[in-house]
C-alpha cells in the first residue's frame, strides 16, 4: 500500500511538472509571437521593422 | 567547476557585466575603479580610471565598443572599451545608480539618486556613435521624475520608448520615457527594494531580485508575475541562464545587520533555481560576504559573481551541468 501511495504521489508530481512545463512553453510561444510575429525569431533581437510594430497604448 | 578568482578590486563589487560575445567581463566597485577581464582565464585586461566615488553601475554595448558607467561622484561616463579612454562625462546633481543601453546601442537610460532636495530622475541620452564617440550631447533626449517610489533599476524593453523599472517600494513598472507616464505597474511585485533586474536574451521577460528575499520572473509586456523563487536571505541579484532552465540568485545579509553568527551560515552562496518548477537545484559557495551581483555568460557556459568581499569569482560549467536533467528529460523553451 505504501509503495502504491508513493508511486501515486510521484505520478502526481510528474503530472504537475508536466503541466508547469506546458504552461511555461505556451506562455513563451505566445510572448515570442506577440513580439516577433508567428514563426518569429526564437532568440536574439528582432529586426527593427518588427519591433516597430509593437505599440503600447 | 573550479572557479577563477579575479583579484583586483579593493572594495565591494557593485555590478558585473559580460559583453555580447562573453569573452570579456566588466566589473565595477566601491573602490572607484572599473576593471575588464578575460572571462576564460581571469586575466585582467585593463582598467577604466577616473571616477572619484563608488562606481555603482556599468553596461557595455553589443559591439564591445563603448562602455557606460554611473558613479557616486554624480557622473555618467562613456568609455572606449579597447583603449580605456574616457570619451565623455555627463554631470548630475546626484549619484548615478543605474545605466543601461538599448538593444541597438543608440540610447542609454540612467537613474539618478533622490538626495539633497533632488528627486529621483530618469534620463535617456542619445549616444552619438559617429567618429571616436567623444562628441556627445550633455542634454538628455528625455527626462522625467518617476511618480511615487524612487527607481532603483531599469532597462529598455522591446517596445519603443518603454522602459521597465524596479523601485524601492517593491514596485515594478513600465514608463514611457517620452512622456514620463507610468503606463503599467505592479505595486506588489515585491515587498521591499528591488535590487536587480535582468532581461532575457530576447528582452521579452525579465527576472528581478529583492530585499524581500524573493526573485521573480515577469512578463515585460503585462508585468504579470510568471514565477516566484522564495529564499531565506535578502537578495541582491538575479540572473537568467541562457539555454538552461535555471535562475541564479545571490545575496546575504550585510555584516552590519547580522546579530548572530548562525544566521550567516550558508547565506553567501549563488543559488540555482529551476526556472519552471520553482525548486532549488544547487548552490555554489565561495564568497566571504554577501553576493552583490551575478552575471551569466551570454552563451550560458558559465557565470560570475561579485561580492561584498571584493572578489569576483568566474565559474565555467562542467559537462555535468549541461547534461543534468533535473526531474527528467523535457523540452523547456528558453
Amino acid at each position: 500500500d505504501d509503495a502504491a501511495e508513493e508511486s501515486n504521489v510521484s505520478a502526481e508530481l510528474v503530472a504537475l511538472r508536466k503541466r508547469l512545463v506546458d504552461e511555461w512553453n505556451a506562455w513563451r510561444t505566445r510572448l515570442k509571437a506577440e513580439f516577433f510575429g508567428e514563426g518569429g525569431k526564437q532568440d536574439g533581437l528582432p529586426a527593427d521593422a518588427q519591433s516597430e510594430k509593437e505599440e503600447i497604448e | 567547476m573550479r572557479p577563477i578568482l579575479l583579484q583586483g578590486h579593493e572594495r565591494p563589487l557593485t555590478q558585473i557585466k559580460f559583453n555580447a560575445e562573453g569573452d570579456l567581463l566588466f566589473t565595477c566597485s566601491k573602490d572607484q575603479v572599473i576593471n575588464v577581464w578575460y572571462s576564460h582565464n581571469g586575466e585582467r585586461l585593463g582598467t577604466y580610471d577616473g571616477n572619484n566615488g563608488s562606481v555603482w553601475t556599468v553596461d557595455v554595448d553589443s559591439e564591445s565598443r563603448f562602455l557606460v558607467s554611473g558613479a557616486a561622484d554624480n557622473t555618467m561616463r562613456l568609455w572606449n572599451v579597447a583603449t580605456g579612454k574616457c570619451l565623455y562625462i555627463w554631470e548630475f546633481p546626484t549619484a548615478v545608480k543605474r545605466v543601461a543601453f538599448n538593444e541597438d546601442d543608440t540610447k542609454v537610460v540612467c537613474i539618478t539618486e533622490q538626495r539633497m532636495g533632488h528627486q529621483c530622475a530618469i534620463r535617456v541620452f542619445e549616444i552619438n556613435r559617429e567618429g571616436d564617440g567623444a562628441d556627445q550631447s550633455q542634454e538628455p533626449l528625455h527626462f522625467f521624475n518617476p511618480i511615487g517610489s524612487k527607481a532603483t533599476v531599469c532597462a529598455f524593453t522591446l517596445m519603443p520608448d518603454i522602459i521597465i523599472t524596479g523601485h524601492e517600494s517593491g514596485k515594478v513598472a513600465l514608463f514611457n520615457v517620452k512622456t514620463g507616464e507610468e503606463v503599467e505597474n505592479n505595486e506588489r511585485a515585491h515587498g521591499s527594494d528591488v535590487t536587480d533586474l535582468q532581461l532575457s536574451k530576447d528582452r521579452t521577460y525579465c527576472v528581478t531580485s529583492s530585499k524581500d528575499k524573493i526573485a521573480r520572473i515577469h512578463d515585460t509586456k503585462t508585468l504579470m508575475v510568471i514565477k516566484t523563487y522564495t529564499t531565506e536571505t535578502p537578495l541582491n541579484s538575479a540572473a537568467l541562464a541562457p539555454n538552461r532552465p535555471y535562475v541564479l540568485v545571490g545575496g546575504g545579509q550585510d555584516a552590519k545587520d547580522v546579530t548572530t553568527t548562525s544566521q550567516r551560515q550558508g547565506k553567501f552562496e549563488t543559488r540555482f533555481w529551476h526556472k519552471v518548477y520553482e525548486e532549488e537545484v544547487g548552490r555554489v559557495k565561495g564568497h566571504f560576504g554577501p553576493i552583490n551581483t551575478i552575471a551569466v555568460h551570454p552563451a550560458g557556459t558559465g557565470f560570475a559573481s561579485g561580492g561584498e568581499d571584493g572578489f569576483v569569482r568566474m565559474h565555467h560549467f562542467d559537462d555535468s551541468y549541461f547534461k543534468a536533467q533535473p526531474y527528467g528529460a523535457v523540452d523547456i523553451e528558453d
